[in-house]
């Protein structure tokens, strides 16, 4: 509502006026949309999400990185206590909110897949950009419902994050030639990230000849899955393999370990590449697991591992990986204003969004560039397994998570 | 695992889960017995209870890492945790009722029980802002020791929540039927106003109510985070959840009745796990309470009651 | 503000303005996201008119109102996104032809993608979903109350469950992909805002308007009865069961609407979407507008969506900005976002603790009566022995032979004989009295003769046909009507809205007749409000000007006198008076008898219970007595009076001097 608007602008004018302080000479402002579930059940890593995109708009704030432009961070939520966490409805009306401001002219976001099917047509009219730093589900840049995802032409919807068309594919084949797997069973937490991962593993699994033995759902919100791993002890299989995140994930790696033989190879995908899977999954039961990155390897280079630092110190908490893609994302828009800007161009969504899709951006997980579709070109996927070092703490993402390879491409 | 291995192996996971949703369900019971109130708020000071717990065996110096202890040491820390961690819930649950509830006690409809839906809502979120939201790792000074009969296993951490789930469900009847507030309780029960005339205080009855069951409830999140290793913001719902299913399919405000329903959803979730798909145990809980209330509408052990016309 | 709106025509105003405002809105607001939310705040306002139906007329406690929300938004989805695709054949010929389907080829094959159109998705799934909150009701509404909030809190968590469990047709957890957009006359939605907008202010307007017209009825005031009092209700001829599953299905095809309408708009669905929290949030809007009030749930709605989406995030950055300007670090963390559930259950104890009735209650208060209203048309003498009262009340000629014939009827609680092996007979016209001291079976023999309770043997004949066992409606339908000796009305109904439940079962109005109000429903409420009012004077200004005085803030003997005219408004045969006379003073009483009398006289047939001796003397023919559930004696009142046995039994010696003295 205008009125609102009129009233907080008066307000903070003038408190303005009574703490005035010298201003800088004005520079354009330019937005970058932040869209994250900050309310409900997904808040803590919506927050480290929110705090990776924002550390790289105030970086390029403070050297300049694009000179007569400033960035400014528009921070939406799309949870709702209405939902009890992400909320789609609410995901649409942040669309619009960034639509409607002329000044947007990037944004970040949203972490949830379903979030992103309502805002995606909305974007794509508005002709704004949108890298999802988290949403994995392939439906969105699939040039099957490009009619319905992007429905004014060009892609608008990228990622800095592969889809589960990729994670799990390779996962299956390592589980297959280097794990040489024969029986497997299946589990994903019910979600959206999960269910799709896992039915990508499964499909790549059974094509290299893989005996699934069963692929079955646990309820994130229940505490206690002895009966299934029980019933996965009874088959006995080879390996099993867990599409999900860490809110079932803490529990099925802690009663794994007490049910199943500790020999049996389990593995899963990012999802378990968190803080949580060291301290409140811990040791010994994370012990063995792998767990797989959608990006090349690269928290051990220095520059990394002083990102790392640099985030703990601002935020006073240990980033995860959607942090890491989050923070790319932001470089990603940053660096295509600064490509615009650079032609002498007005810096407009149109600009802004081709500069995105023709650019090759240097970011924490390497060079991002993206195909015709939106999807981030470089599709390695790197294994790691837990394997606890004591010379280092114990949530140290960078030394517990041992780094084994890539993950063959199919 | 041969089959009998795994029928048997399901029916420990089976009772242990039932043996703490028969804690949660005597609360709801209680409760119920007493005000006829659905108690949502129930669900989270479970939840903080596991919380309350947590602290308490940090303070004993019980932490991640720390070696297990045994013997006496052992049974001294376990009973302080679980003295603290009652006490502490069951205060809880009093304040709850001080504040939140009283001053609906004579008013009909939904309210109180409402009332209680916004407590459980500020409880979970303020466990949520202060503690955040990622799962805690939840030490045990439990040494793990297990025993194997034939293929099926069973550890020292299913003894224990079998026993203190028994222990204090006997000491509860004990109080029920014997003690001379346990006789105003079941007085009350039946009916408040002619128990009110027979010089019964209803109010010290009703604190009493509240602070068993809360304190019941704070047990069982101690035994929760004993048994599972973990404890989070969000473990109250689920949980809570699928105990009041037992308390009503046991014949709510029925104390046996809790225990049985307890057991037989544990059952059910363990066996549904196996024969069917874990995926779809909540629909199997739901559709027996179904059929249990359509045929039985006062529960397995409930009493079939006059109409209170 | 209640003064103003008190009148008609400032309410007509002050509603065209409003109306005026919500049209001019998105032309006033040039932001699509400001409209959206208004878009949303409607869905959640059709939702909670919904569930209001559900809890605040009807009394049914439901925690699982997002199943039918679900229910509706997957009918609509799975009929129009790219999701279920059988192979083509001829058999999709015809419903291509109703552009219900259209054929496609994605490469592998000409496969069906099915087009509902949105406007037809709608009543279908209202329809749907009001089918299936049959099927689920119809088991579980018998339940107590309680039991229905945790079984329908079940159901709640089956709908997403299943809908996450069958990827086939729902896509599972990653959500539908490409849900239709309506289109209307070739002008495709789309993602625009606006037409969105429209659209859910019709639907909100239409379903507030059917919300009106059901509230204002036969229907709502059964509803309303059976939410007060369901015991009563059903003996006063609401077939609670019936209206239960109404309400229910009437609840769930709001629901369905709703959903239809909010996935349209989204073009996608997950099933996280209709969870717990879901459910939860539409009882607060209930609950925060007042449950009951129309007007109260769509504010309610209205306020805590917008809240939300609108002032909470502005709260934030107001508060960033502020402690920008003075430099303080700890202003600028404060996220208030994350704090949204908390301040909702803060609020929501809150109102339940100090507002209970809501923003804006359903009761409508009324003005403390003048003293000449008090005093208008003072009581007649003697009785309603008037021709307008015959008119008015309509008693059919009581006919000849025993018109209540009670035999061996037995009735046990547990270990306990209530009644054992009664006989009773009520000759028509005639005026019978049941006797006896406290716990002797009297009430419970009125229970088992109007259906209450169930018997172990015996026989009811009522005019000639067996009643035992028939349900309490059924029983009033037959002509049997009573009142309680512990006074049932529905109290926080005003007296008006009391009779007229009393005459529900001699009115037809279904719910669409309800809603459509033609002539014929128009003519039947307008007779049966004269019939109401005329029942009420015949009491004279002891009802008359207390007409919209709720029930509750009545005087103790003025609650009496309602219940009896609620009974006689269901143009009863046979009357029972269940001690009709308690608790009122000797005039009052002397009054109450005389009337009674009357209504003997005009062809009413009465069984009561009394405990005044000189009331029993001076009205019945027969009198009964009853002494721990056997029957002691009958015989005329005189009789029974000399009767030793019953001296001994009920009276006790000291009453028996008394007597004799006398």
């Amino acid at each position: 509502m205008k009125s609102r608007r009129r009233v907080l602008l008066a307000a903070s004018a003038l408190a303005g006026l009574l703490l005035a302080r010298p201003g800088l000479a004005a520079d354009q402002v330019v937005k970058i949309g932040i869209d994250a579930s900050l309310t409900g059940g997904d808040a803590q890593s919506a927050l480290l999400v929110k705090n990776g995109a924002v550390m790289a708009i105030d970086e390029a704030n403070a050297k300049h990185e694009v000179p007569g432009v400033k960035f400014e961070a528009m921070v939406l939520d799309d949870g709702t206590a209405t939902a009890g966490q992400y909320d789609p409805a609410q995901g649409a009306i942040n669309a619009r909110k960034m639509v409607a401001d002329r000044a947007v002219v990037g944004a970040v976001g949203p972490q949830m897949s379903g979030v992103g099917k309502a805002m995606a047509p909305i974007l794509s009219w508005g002709d704004l950009a949108i890298i999802t730093p988290s949403s994995t589900n392939p439906d969105l840049t699939d040039p099957k419902f490009a009619q319905q995802y992007r429905p004014a032409g060009k892609p608008i919807y990228f990622r800095t994050v592969a889809t589960d068309a990729y994670q799990g594919p390779n996962m299956a084949n390592y589980y297959a030639d280097t794990l040489k797997v024969k029986t497997l069973y299946i589990l994903d937490d019910t979600g959206a990230y999960g269910e799709g991962l896992s039915n990508a593993f499964q499909a790549q699994a059974e094509k290299k000849g893989v005996k699934i033995l069963g692929h079955d759902k646990i309820d994130p919100k229940a505490a206690d899955y002895a009966a299934v791993l029980t019933k996965i002890k009874q088959l006995n299989p080879d390996g099993l393999y867990y599409g999900g995140v860490m809110q079932a994930g803490v529990k099925l790696v802690k009663q794994a370990y007490e049910i199943l033989p500790h020999s049996m190879p389990k593995g899963g995908g990012d999802g378990l590449i968190t803080p949580e899977m060291l301290t409140a999954a811990g040791f010994p039961a994370a012990e063995g697991w792998y767990c797989t990155n959608a990006s090349p390897h690269v928290t051990e280079d220095p520059a990394a591992q002083a990102w790392v630092t640099a985030y703990k110190a601002k935020f006073n908490v240990l980033p995860d990986d959607y942090a890491i893609t989050s923070y790319d994302a932001s470089l990603v828009i940053i660096d295509a204003v600064k490509t615009v800007a650079a032609t002498g161009k007005k810096v407009t969504r149109d600009a802004v969004r081709d500069a995105i899709q023709a650019g090759k951006v240097k970011t924490l997980q390497g060079v991002v560039s993206f195909d015709a579709n939106g999807d981030i070109e470089d599709r390695v996927i790197s294994i790691f397994q837990v394997h606890y070092d004591k010379a280092f703490p114990q949530d140290d993402m960078i030394h517990q998570f041992k780094y084994v390879g890539v993950a063959p491409q199919s | 695992m041969t089959t009998a291995d795994v029928y048997l192996q399901q029916c420990i996971n089976g009772l242990s889960l039932g043996a703490m949703y028969a804690l949660l369900a005597l609360g709801f019971t209680l409760v119920y017995g007493i005000l006829e109130l659905i108690n949502f708020a129930h669900f989270n000071v479970f939840m903080v209870g596991s919380f309350v717990g947590l602290g308490t065996l940090s303070l004993f110096g019980v932490v991640p890492g720390a070696a297990s202890l045994s013997g006496f040491m052992l049974a001294a820390v376990l009973l302080g945790t679980l003295l603290v961690t009652m006490v502490t819930s069951g205060a809880l649950g009093v304040a709850i009722e001080r504040i939140a509830l009283r001053p609906l006690r004579d008013v009909r409809g939904p309210a109180a029980m409402i009332t209680t839906i916004g407590v459980s809502y500020v409880l979970f979120n303020l466990v949520l802002l202060v503690l955040g939201a990622d799962s805690k790792n939840f030490p045990t000074p439990l040494p793990s020791v297990s025993f194997a009969i034939g293929g099926a296993v069973l550890r020292l951490r299913e003894i224990l929540i079998w026993a203190v789930s028994l222990v204090l469900m006997g000491l509860l009847t004990w109080f029920v039927q014997f003690t001379r507030m346990g006789r105003a309780m079941r007085a009350t029960a039946q009916d408040p106003e002619a128990a009110r005339m027979m010089g019964v205080e209803v109010d010290r009855v009703i604190i009493m109510a509240f602070f068993l069951g809360s304190a019941l409830a704070g047990a069982g999140g101690l035994m929760f985070g004993l048994y599972y290793n973990f404890t989070s913001y969000i473990i109250g719902f689920t949980a809570g959840l699928r105990a009041f299913t037992a308390a009503v399919l046991g014949g709510i405000g029925n104390v046996p009745g809790a225990m049985l329903g307890g057991l037989i959803i544990g059952l059910v979730e363990a066996m549904g796990g196996q024969l069917i798909s874990a995926s779809w145990a909540d629909v199997i809980i739901f559709s027996i309470l179904v059929l249990v209330l359509v045929f039985r509408p006062s529960g397995l052990l409930g009493r079939v009651a006059p109409n209170k016309s | 503000m209640k003064g103003l709106f008190a009148r008609p025509a400032a309410r007509r105003a002050g509603l065209a303005l409003l109306i005026l405002g919500l049209l001019a809105f998105p032309y006033a607001e040039g932001n699509d996201a400001d409209i959206d939310s208004m878009a949303n705040a409607a869905c959640y306002a059709a939702l909670a008119l919904g569930l209001n139906i559900v809890v605040g007329f009807a009394g049914l406690l439901d925690l699982g109102y997002a199943a039918f929300f679900a229910i509706g938004a997957y009918f609509y989805g799975v009929f129009t996104a790219f999701q279920v695709m059988p192979h083509w054949s001829s058999f999709w010929q015809p419903f291509a032809m109703l552009h219900l389907v259209e054929k496609l080829n994605q490469g592998s094959g000409d496969v069906v993608h099915f087009t509902l159109s949105f406007w037809l998705a709608l009543p279908l799934a209202a329809l749907v979903a009001a089918g299936c909150g049959v099927l689920f009701g119809a088991p579980t509404l018998r339940l107590r109350g309680d039991y229905l909030a945790i079984v329908t809190l079940g159901f709640g968590e089956i709908v997403p469950i299943v809908a996450r469990n069958t990827p086939s047709v729902t896509n599972g957890a990653a959500g539908l992909n490409g849900v239709q957009a309506p289109s209307l006359f070739g002008y495709n939605f789309n993602v625009q805002a606006i037409p969105y907008y429209y659209v859910g202010l019709a639907l909100v307007a239409l379903l507030m308007f059917v919300s009106i017209r059901l509230r204002d009825s036969r229907i709502g005031r059964a509803w309303m009865a059976i939410r007060e009092d369901e015991t009563a209700a059903s003996a006063m001829g609401v077939d609670r069961t019936r209206l239960k599953l109404l309400a229910f299905a009437i609840g769930a095809a709001f629901a369905g609407a709703s959903g239809v309408f909010y996935i349209a708009k989204l073009q996608t669905a997950t099933p996280d979407m209709f969870g717990f929290p879901v459910s939860v949030m539409i009882l607060v809007m209930v609950v925060l507008g007042g449950m009951g009030s129309v007007w109260g749930v769509v504010v309610g709605a209205v306020l805590l969506t917008l809240l939300q989406s609108w002032f909470l995030p502005d709260l934030t950055d107001w508060t960033h900005a502020l402690g920008e300007q003075i430099g303080s670090q700890w202003l600028q963390q404060i996220d208030f976002a994350r704090s949204t559930e908390l301040i909702f259950g803060v609020l929501l104890v809150l109102m339940m603790l100090f507002r209970r009735d809501g923003l804006i209650p359903a009761a409508r208060g009324s003005a403390a009566l003048s003293f000449e209203q008090q005093n208008v048309a003072g009581v007649q003498r003697g009785g309603f022995a008037s021709t307008e009262a015959a008119e008015v009340l309509g008693f059919a000629a009581p006919g000849v032979g025993n018109l209540l014939e009670v035999r061996g009827v037995t009735v046990r609680f547990g270990g306990l004989t209530a009644l054992n092996k009664v006989d009773l007979v009520v000759p028509a016209g005639g005026v019978v009295a049941v006797i006896g001291p406290n716990g002797s079976g009297k009430s419970t023999l009125f229970n088992v003769i109007t259906g209450l309770v169930a018997a172990e043997s015996g026989s009811i004949r009522f005019n000639g046909a067996e009643i035992l066992g028939l349900p309490p409606h059924t029983i009033l339908a037959r002509g049997l009507a009573r009142t309680f000796q512990n006074i049932r009305l529905f109290a926080n109904l005003p007296v008006l809205d009391n009779i007229l439940i009393g005459q529900h079962a001699r009115l037809r109005t279904g719910p669409i007749g309800a809603v459509l109000r033609g002539p014929g429903t128009r003519g039947e409420e307008r007779a049966a409000l004269l019939r109401a009012r005329g029942i009420a004077g015949l009491f004279g200004n002891r009802l008359t000007p207390r007409l919209q005085q709720t029930v509750s803030h009545l005087s103790y003997a003025n609650r009496r006198r309602v219940e009896i005219a609620r009974a006689l408004a269901s143009r009863p045969r046979l009357l029972l008076l269940d001690e009709p006379t308690a608790g009122m003073n000797p005039a009052e009483t002397l009054e109450l008898a005389e009337q009674i009398r009357s209504l003997h006289k005009l062809g009413l047939t009465v069984l009561l219970i009394e405990h005044k001796l000189d009331v029993v003397t001076q009205l019945a023919d027969t009198v009964v007595v009853l002494d721990h559930g056997d029957k002691l004696a009958e015989g005329r009142p005189d009789e029974v009076r000399r009767n030793e046995e019953v001296l001994r039994a009920y009276l006790g010696r000291a009453a028996r001097e008394a007597l004799d003295a006398a």
